[in-house]
């Protein structure tokens, strides 16, 4: 194929910028004998099922791209409703919605949202979309099986070895505060991990103890940052009440790598007329909607730190597996 | 007259008289509709010079019941300017006879006709009684007022059509009475809506932020509205339109109140025209506007016709070409009809007179057929009712002189008149490549051939197609003829219009390679360097991005042109001046989720998209993956392991090499029969299990509503045509992946269908799940399954089945008797039945399936006529934006558009402005460091990425090692060592893009590389 010279100029840029600044969570495998054989890898994001994971999401750049999106799927086998059995993904952003400004990040940090929020109205696995529709624990102990049987490597994969801008910063004001937080966020921690462990077998709605809503580091430019919007531990974000539990990011992903202003569109459809359900269009769920309506929701980093500037009590309410939240801490410290 | 127009509507012209093959292309630009109705027209077209036969040729190809043609005088040299089907031995023979036998063999439905008389004989209104249309080409006004008078009493719709060098003109008169079926052509817009508010403005909101599309005015009804019942079928609403997803549809207040639900369906309301006759019409005239920027000139032009043909009355004769004398007379009888006319217009009109310019045909004959298939078959909206266009602007910036445009009894006089010998002899001498020989492709040469377009000694036409000619392409590509089916397109369209214009014997080099970075060894810089210009005729984005691309780095004008059904735009690239093809582009078409093609369907085009999909997973892939595994060493290993499907694919190899490999017929209908129940009764069953109809989601909503409707399983009904219909095609494809022979018999299909015995079908209930990390793990996916391990022993080895192999069908949408489209669309429409989504026909289904673009030789003719009126000005050597125009033109509107082409965008690097035009070069194959320091010491710049092709060469963070390494070898090197592929020998420069950052490291954008290696 014979890329025209615009396209492998911005295919360059874009990469060299991913390279340089990754998104948290996110890497490239590049081949510098082709630079259009892209390879992202997303992490599982914490306090999913699949955290721990690690998932490689392949790219496929046709002629029209970036007028087209690419064709974009998983290449690692992972349960979720909206991957098919050949590793397609049912998200807007890569057909209807997609807009020429969006980039290689753009993606990966939609598709990274969908681990988080999946969204079982445009199920592409209709098993797994009934399943999070009706037994959201069996959903998640399946996932987190298919995680760990497909996904989880003995070590983490090396692109992940040096850390992200937003990672490094993290690291930085956290150890700056670590003082602080041990005073304030253990004990609270301890004790929602201890609830929550228990709480993995009952599922319960607004089960989860009131949490501060945790502060992302500010992205140093529009263009060179790739904020991640936090993560909701899942029993905070449960499935049947996302409507009226809006997740409270505080930072909108409006400002992800492109400069688009509608961002992962979101944002500007407030005020057009809403479908019956809100979340029939896969975007609509990864933007996250009002700030500040949250109500029992936990925000979680997903860099795979324990916590981040400011945090009080992250709550990871880990699946199914009881481990408390200073010593995830400590793990995920080691990792760095 | 009235009463033969009505017997013929009144005949009952049976649909299969639509020769689809033929006219695939057409048909999804009128319709059946309106083809059975041109069916029944018969059609006069009086004067058969250039503007008259491109009027016949696209009418002929198009398909209407007859084509008469009249003209009796006799051919001279001058005729071959324009008239494609005029040759040197007929000159002295009457027009029309000459032109008749190469006009009748266009299109063997259309029977041609030649009214005869002798020379100097007039048409006369005996002569045209029993004609639906009549259309005068280049007769005075005297005539046509004569003729005009007695068809506008008589209901027969009316033409008269001419050009006189750069100008044309064209009325309409369709009588009193014209009613026009569907205005726009546009397929009528649906969508789902989700409110419709009891009111006295009853609102009417879309689902999903979907626009509905709508303009004021416009009708629509409903369907499948809940609460609201009234408005289901109900007749046409006149709507108003309040936002992107809101219109009105009135009054509501009376109807029940809206529950749920609903579709909103436009509804084409016919539109009534009152023509005016020719006598009034000259006296008020209504204008159709050409050309915004010059809003002035129909008026004048409306003047210059009339005065010349004022002027031909009065003296017998034409206007001198360039002649004072005539021009001020001329000026002066116009100043009578019209005392505001622009003189200069005017005595360009008159030096022009005798001029005949085969691009100016092109245009006006394109436009006018068109005209003439509305007038048949009422579909699209007419022309109301003056047309006047030019291209004045085509002339050269030096004018010719009144010597220079003297005839010279030479077949280009018609061209001469207006752009004189010298100019002549720039055309003969000009060097083009015409990269395609389609529709446009064989236009383009027609008109190239009739102007002379590399003709002399040192001009040359360069013509390459990959494709050869198949029977839809007859429809429009009018160069090709049923005997050269099968044949190279390029060589086949040279030879005609060599044999067009003998003078072209030999200068048109026809190639079969495709352009392309694979052919780059023949289209080399030589080749590039041999050519003045490059003309796209392509019908795919990627080729003209490519050619593109080529002429941008060899700085060569591209001429870019396009037709989708009645619409087409023509594009002007020229180097250091405008922006290129790439530099703006439309959009491409929205691509549907895949979960909507997967589950949730709505819209015919989902199941379509699905069925085209199933066609691959039944019928070419399994027999692909199969023949991989017989020949291919290691296959299993080598590929699938990398696959992450490896399980499913080894099953499919079995099932289809051992397990359910059929021995006969009748097992292929067995197989078809259980993959019905599969696919439209137990998967849909499955779906139902996972997503019951009375699932709510997590908002309480009815998880089935809005755009996802709830399927229902088909239980299979051999005495259902569809389902007939699904087995047939799907047994016979399955046969043919084996080799075996098919059957169509319907009979032989019920037997065997109603024999078969199907499996009981139990949704599967839900995946075992580990509760605890203390159970044990169930096995990854499906429990009860083998391991892909012993799947694999059920393998016969490759060597067993030495030579076997199956045949993967390879889609071809054009073969009615392959069974690839009846196949997709009995899928779709079982599909469709499922969802409750209305069923598409075959043709419907064939081009969405087969992704047809609409074509109509109308379109094509008056593009590429387009083109050829800019290649005047390449051919010049013009250089001011001003002097180009890009066009946009929808014939069924009709609409024309004209713009200056875009300016190349300029950026800058340091205080140097540049644009895409614009590149570094170095030679002597020096080492990335050398150019490294190039742009250190020179422009201050770093280089902080380097990249060649898809080759990513350098970056920061390779490496220091590496980094070394690279940065020392000289470049050729570099490439082959990170691209790991030789460069080919015929390679001698390299294109090379970097990024850079300034002395503040601020991204700064540079214009390529050119590395000579």
């Amino acid at each position: 194929m014979s890329v025209p010279p615009a396209v492998m100029r911005r295919v360059m840029r874009e990469l060299s910028e991913l390279e340089k600044n990754p998104p948290e969570g996110i890497r490239m495998q590049m081949n510098d004998e082709d630079m259009l054989d892209v390879t992202g890898i997303i992490a599982g994001p914490e306090g999913t099922p699949y955290s721990g994971g690690y998932f490689k999401v392949k790219f496929k750049f046709t002629d029209e791209f970036p007028a087209a999106p690419p064709k974009c799927w998983f290449g690692t086998k992972i349960f979720h409703p909206n991957v098919g059995a050949n590793g397609e993904i049912c998200v807007n952003t890569l057909k209807k919605d997609w807009k020429s400004t969006y980039g290689i990040g753009h993606i990966l940090v939609t598709v990274k949202c969908l681990l988080i929020y999946p969204n079982p109205e445009s199920a592409l696995d209709e098993e797994a979309g009934k399943l999070l529709l009706e037994d959201y624990q069996s959903y998640c102990n399946r996932a987190k099986l298919i995680t760990s049987v497909h996904a989880t490597p003995r070590v983490k994969p090396v692109e992940f070895n040096k850390p992200s801008a937003q990672e490094l910063e993290a690291t930085k004001s956290k150890s700056e505060n670590d003082g602080a937080k041990d005073a304030t966020a253990k004990p609270v921690a301890a004790s929602a991990s201890e609830s929550s462990s228990q709480r993995a077998a009952s599922t319960s709605k607004l089960s989860a103890p009131t949490t501060t809503t945790l502060t992302l580091p500010a992205p140093a430019s529009l263009t060179s940052t790739l904020p991640l919007p936090p993560i909701l531990a899942p029993y905070a974000m449960p499935i049947l009440t996302r409507k009226s539990a809006s997740p409270a990011p505080p930072m909108s992903l409006k400002a992800s790598l492109s400069s688009d202003k509608e961002g992962l569109g979101v944002g500007p459809q407030k005020d057009r007329h809403p479908s019956p359900s809100p979340l029939g269009t896969a975007d609509a769920n990864v933007g996250g909607g009002k700030p500040g309506m949250g109500v029992g929701i936990g925000m979680a980093s997903t860099a795979g730190l324990g916590g981040v500037t400011g945090t009080k009590a992250v709550k990871r309410a880990a699946t199914g597996t009881a481990v408390s939240g200073a010593e995830k801490r400590k793990k995920a410290l080691k990792r760095l | 007259m009235a009463e033969s127009s009505n017997a013929a509507n009144q005949m009952d012209i049976d649909e299969t008289a639509i020769d689809e093959g033929l006219y695939s292309r057409q048909l999804y630009v009128l319709g059946h509709e309106a083809m059975k109705k041109m069916a029944a027209s018969n059609v006069l077209i009086v004067g058969m010079s250039g503007l008259g036969v491109e009027i016949a040729k696209n009418i002929v190809l198009a398909g209407v019941k007859t084509v008469t043609i009249f003209d009796p005088a006799p051919v001279t040299v001058q005729d071959l300017s324009s008239q494609f089907f005029l040759r040197a031995g007929d000159i002295g023979k009457a027009r029309a006879a000459a032109t008749l036998p190469r006009l009748a063999e266009l299109n063997a439905y259309v029977p041609v006709r030649d009214l005869g008389g002798k020379a100097g004989d007039e048409v006369t209104v005996a002569l045209i009684k029993g004609f639906h249309v009549v259309v005068l080409c280049g007769v005075s006004y005297k005539k046509q007022l004569e003729i005009n008078n007695w068809t506008h009493e008589n209901g027969v719709h009316f033409i008269a059509a001419e050009t006189r060098g750069l100008f044309g003109s064209a009325f309409n008169d369709f009588g009193p009475k014209f009613t026009c079926v569907d205005p726009t052509g546009e397929q009528p817009l649906s969508g789902m809506i989700v409110s419709v508010d009891k009111d006295k403005e009853g609102v009417v909101t879309c689902l999903d932020e979907t626009r509905h599309g709508l303009e004021d005015g416009d009708y629509v009804t409903f369907s499948e509205v809940q609460g609201m019942t009234e408005l289901n079928g109900c007749e046409p609403r006149k709507i108003t339109v309040k936002g992107p997803y809101t219109f009105s549809i009135g009054d509501t207040s009376g109807l029940s109140d809206y529950k749920t639900g609903g579709i909103f369906s436009q509804v084409k309301m016919p539109k009534l025209l009152d023509f005016k006759p020719l006598t009034e019409s000259l006296k008020s005239p209504e204008f159709f506007i050409t050309d915004f920027a010059k809003f002035d000139r129909p008026a004048i032009l409306h003047a210059g016709f009339q005065a010349i043909s004022e002027f031909e009355s009065l003296h017998n004769r034409s206007p001198r070409p360039r002649n004072d004398e005539d021009a001020d007379e001329i000026v002066a009888l116009a100043k009578q009809l019209d005392s505001d006319a622009d003189e200069k217009v005017l005595k360009e009109m008159a030096y022009q007179a005798t001029g005949d310019l085969s691009p100016m045909n092109a245009v006006l004959g394109g436009f006018v057929a068109q005209e003439v298939l509305k007038a048949c078959s009422a579909k699209f909206h007419p022309t109301f009712q003056h047309m006047y266009f030019d291209s004045l602007e085509s002339l050269p910036n030096n004018l010719p002189t009144e010597a220079d445009v003297q005839p010279i009894g030479s077949r280009y006089d018609g061209q001469i008149a207006v752009f004189g010998k010298s100019f002549q002899d720039k055309i003969a001498s000009h060097r083009q490549f015409l990269v395609g020989s389609g529709a446009i492709g064989c236009e383009m040469l027609k008109n190239w051939s009739l102007m002379g377009v590399g003709s002399g000694p040192d001009g040359i036409i360069h013509v390459t197609d990959l494709d050869t000619i198949e029977k839809s392409n007859l429809n429009r590509q009018f160069l090709f003829r049923a005997k050269d089916l099968g044949h190279f397109k390029a060589e086949v369209a040279a030879a005609a219009v060599a044999e067009m214009n003998p003078d072209l014997k030999g200068k048109i080099l026809a190639k079969q390679e495709p352009v392309g970075p694979a052919t780059e060894n023949i289209y080399d810089e030589a080749f590039f360097a041999g050519i003045d210009g490059v003309t796209n005729a392509l019908d795919n984005v990627k080729a003209r991005l490519y050619m593109d691309q080529r002429c941008v780095f060899y700085r060569k004008p591209l001429l870019e042109s396009g037709t989708l059904g009645t619409k087409g735009n023509t594009q002007v690239i020229i180097p250091n001046l405008t922006e290129s093809y790439a530099s703006s582009q439309d959009p491409p078409e929205k691509e549907t989720p895949s979960c909507t093609i997967k589950n949730f369907p709505n819209a015919i085009n989902h199941t379509i998209e699905w069925s085209r999909t199933q066609f691959d997973h039944l019928f070419v892939k399994p027999a692909q993956a199969s023949n991989a595994y017989l020949s291919e060493p290691n296959y299993l290993e080598s590929t699938l392991k990398y696959s992450g499907q490896q399980k499913e694919q080894v099953e499919q190899i079995v099932s289809f090499l051992v397990t359910n490999k059929p021995l006969t017929f009748e097992e292929c209908i067995i197989w078809a029969r259980l993959q019905f129940e599969r696919d439209y009764n137990n998967d849909i069953r499955q779906l139902l299990f996972s997503l019951p109809k009375d699932a709510v989601t997590s908002t309480g909503q009815p998880f089935w509503s809005g755009p996802k409707r709830a399927p229902e399983p088909l239980v299979f009904n051999s005495s259902e045509p569809t389902h007939l219909e699904y087995v047939i095609a799907a047994a016979n494809l399955h046969a043919f992946n084996y080799g075996l022979r098919g059957d169509n018999n319907p009979a032989l299909f019920r037997k065997v269908v109603d024999s078969v015995i199907v499996p009981e079908f139990t949704p599967r209930s839900g995946v075992k799940v580990q509760i605890n990390d203390s159970d044990p793990v169930p096995a990854a996916e499906g429990s009860t399954d083998d391991d892909p391990e012993d799947l694999t022993s059920k393998l016969p080895s490759p060597s067993s089945l030495a030579g076997y192999r199956l045949n993967p069908c390879e889609f071809e949408k054009d073969d009615d008797t392959n069974h690839h489209i009846d196949f997709i669309t009995a899928a779709s429409n079982l599909r469709a039945m499922n969802y409750n989504i209305t069923p598409a026909d075959k043709h419907t289904t064939k081009q969405i399936a087969g992704k047809i673009i609409p074509a109509i030789a109308t379109t094509t003719s008056l593009v590429t006529g387009m083109v050829c009126l800019e290649l005047y000005k390449i051919i010049d050597g013009k250089n001011k934006l001003e002097d180009y125009k890009n066009g946009f033109v929808n014939l069924a509107l009709p609409f024309f558009g004209f713009s200056e082409p875009i300016a190349a965008a300029k950026s800058k690097y340091g205080e140097t402005e540049w644009t895409l035009w614009d590149r570094f070069e170095f030679s002597n194959d020096p080492t990335l460091a050398e150019i490294q320091q190039f742009f250190e010491e020179n422009h201050k710049l770093t280089i902080t990425m380097v990249s060649q092709g898809v080759s990513m060469l350098w970056n920061p963070w390779i490496g220091k090692k590496k980094s070394d390494e690279r940065l020392h070898m000289k470049f050729s090197a570099l490439v082959e060592h990170v691209s790991k592929k030789p460069i080919p020998p015929h390679v001698n420069y390299l294109i090379v893009e970097v990024m850079v950052s300034d002395e503040d490291d601020e991204d700064v954008e540079v214009p390529f590389i050119v590395v000579r290696i």
